[in-house]
């Protein structure tokens, strides 16, 4: 490698010869390899080389002594000078100082965790995945199919000339291809993905913003998250709606152990105590498996941080919650029997 | 084969150097410490007495929860015990209900009463609750029916025709 980089007019006759191999003279066919290095330079590249020059005198070699010269160091030195810090700012991929990457506990974005096994992360690894997968297994004896399934996109019957050629439709009376179905087997059992919480605030409340702070506050208490706040999509100036400023809902995103513990909460604690509680409706659902329920201001009072000092927030301001539970469940009946399996109970007619 | 020969090769220009623009930009996403509340490790002590430890915002060490799962209804659909059974050790409920209807439950607070108050084995206690489940079943709409204090449902009542049978 070395010695390619250097030009070959440096180098001595011999050596330039090396470089063309025996096959290539024979046949006299000049190839890609057989190029010397003179002809591809161009002028701007400059052709001296680190490698060529000379070594430090032996003067400094003999004084270079680093540890003696720590020894003789009367004070620590600053942090500063031994400690890593990250970049402030990412100045995009060329910058030479990059940021590590967001594993890295160096890093800026890095977060911690997690700190606990939850309860009910447990559970679902020891007991509920094996029940889950007998409950929910298709077993086909070996030499049989399964039946045939129907087709996602429709064809066209061929009753008119035209029909040739059309691409497939969609499916009838929706817009989106609902998802494939996949058997299940051990290695795809529905686990809870992540779990959305959020509270939209009333259109006549949006003037004044001490309903999403309070609200914030709440979902920062009950889940364990900074709460973000989510801005309009769209300006509609009869709602004086403006698009990317004016607040809409506050919302936390619950991933890992934060999720176990805020759902294991809901189930033991929270739904128990609502006054003439049915369950979750059993029609929730959007039919590929993520499923989503409300609390309402009085059930959310009911958490065990916000009734710590439930006089803290203003009563008529704690907000109604939604909940939506996202499980890697491909239709409604998995997820449903995942979450009633973790304790959530449902009420009437199951859809899907 | 002969056809793709004989067309034309349309030249791949492949472009694979870096662009570089000659304007400065100057760029520079603020790489923000993400914000995560304080957490602490709380015992919940559920109403049967069993606890686990969970990471909560709240700062008690422990929460001690009066009404959970493990005493409540819909989570124990089973248990005698959590059954919204009414006191009335002293008849004051039975005998207003005698004296102002719902007949029909005060014979059946009757036979409660007595079971109760004697322990019989498994198969003689089946017994007697099965006729009052059969009474329940049977005899409550017609009898109340009858009485006029219920509007009569029947089983075999036909539908209006909006929604036909076996729909879903």
């Amino acid at each position: 490698m070395a010695a390619s980089k250097v030009p070959s007019r440096l180098l001595p006759f011999s050596q330039k010869q090396k470089f063309v191999c025996l096959r290539c003279q024979w046949t006299t066919r000049r190839s890609a390899s057989t190029y010397t290095i003179e002809t591809d330079l161009s002028e701007d590249v400059v052709p001296d080389s680190s490698l060529l020059t000379p070594q430090p005198d032996q003067d400094i070699v003999t004084a270079w002594d680093p540890v003696q010269r720590s020894r003789n160091r009367k004070r620590q030195l600053p942090p500063s000078r031994y400690k890593f810090r990250p970049p402030r700012y990412y100045r995009g991929p060329l910058h030479p100082h990059q940021p590590p990457s967001p594993s890295s506990p160096n890093s800026r974005l890095f977060v911690p965790g997690p700190f606990s096994l939850p309860r009910l992360q447990q559970t679902y690894t020891s007991t509920l995945a094996p029940d889950l997968l007998s409950l929910l297994y298709t077993h086909h004896p070996p030499g049989t199919l399964p039946g045939p399934t129907g087709q996602r996109l429709r064809g066209w019957d061929n009753t008119s000339p035209y029909h040739k050629n059309r691409p497939l439709r969609g499916p009838r009376g929706r817009a989106v291809l609902p998802l494939m179905k996949r058997p299940i087997t051990f290695r795809n059992i529905p686990r809870l993905e992540k779990i959305v919480v959020h509270h939209v605030i009333r259109s006549s409340d949006n003037r004044d913003s001490s309903y999403l702070h309070v609200a914030g506050m709440i979902l920062q208490a009950v889940t364990n998250v900074r709460a973000t706040v989510c801005k309009a999509r769209h300006s509609i100036a009869n709602f004086k709606m403006t698009k990317d400023v004016t607040a809409m809902a506050v919302k936390a995103e619950l991933k890992g152990e934060d999720m176990y513990c805020f759902l294991s909460k809901v189930v033991d604690v929270v739904m128990p105590r609502i006054k003439e509680y049915k369950g979750v409706s059993g029609g929730s659902g959007d039919g590929s498996g993520n499923l989503a329920f409300g609390l309402q201001p009085s059930a959310v009072g009911m958490f065990p941080e916000v009734e710590v000092n439930y006089d803290m927030y203003p009563p008529k301001m704690i907000p109604s919650v939604d909940v939506m539970v996202c499980t890697t469940a491909t239709n409604d009946r998995d997820a449903r029997v995942l979450l009633s399996s973790m304790g959530i109970p449902f009420h009437g007619k199951h859809a899907n | 084969m002969a056809l793709q020969c004989s067309a034309p090769r349309i030249p791949i220009r492949v472009t694979s150097k870096i662009q570089i623009s000659h304007q400065q930009v100057r760029h520079a996403t603020l790489l923000r410490r993400p914000k995560r509340p304080y957490t602490f490790t709380q015992l919940v002590t559920l109403s049967d007495g069993s606890t686990f430890t969970h990471r909560t915002t709240s700062p008690a060490p422990v929460y001690k929860s009066t009404k959970d799962t493990r005493n409540t209804a819909l989570w124990n659909p089973s248990s005698q015990k959590l059954l919204n059974v009414e006191a009335d050790e002293a008849g004051r409920l039975r005998a207003f209900r005698e004296r102002f209807g719902r007949g029909w439950d005060a014979g059946a607070m009757n036979t409660r009463d007595q079971e109760t108050g004697e322990v019989k084995e498994g198969q003689e206690e089946s017994q007697p609750q099965e006729d009052n489940l059969m009474d329940l079943i049977s005899g409550y709409g017609f009898d109340a029916e009858e009485k006029g204090e219920a509007k009569g449902v029947r089983e075999g009542k036909e539908r209006s025709g909006k929604r036909t049978g076996g729909e879903r």
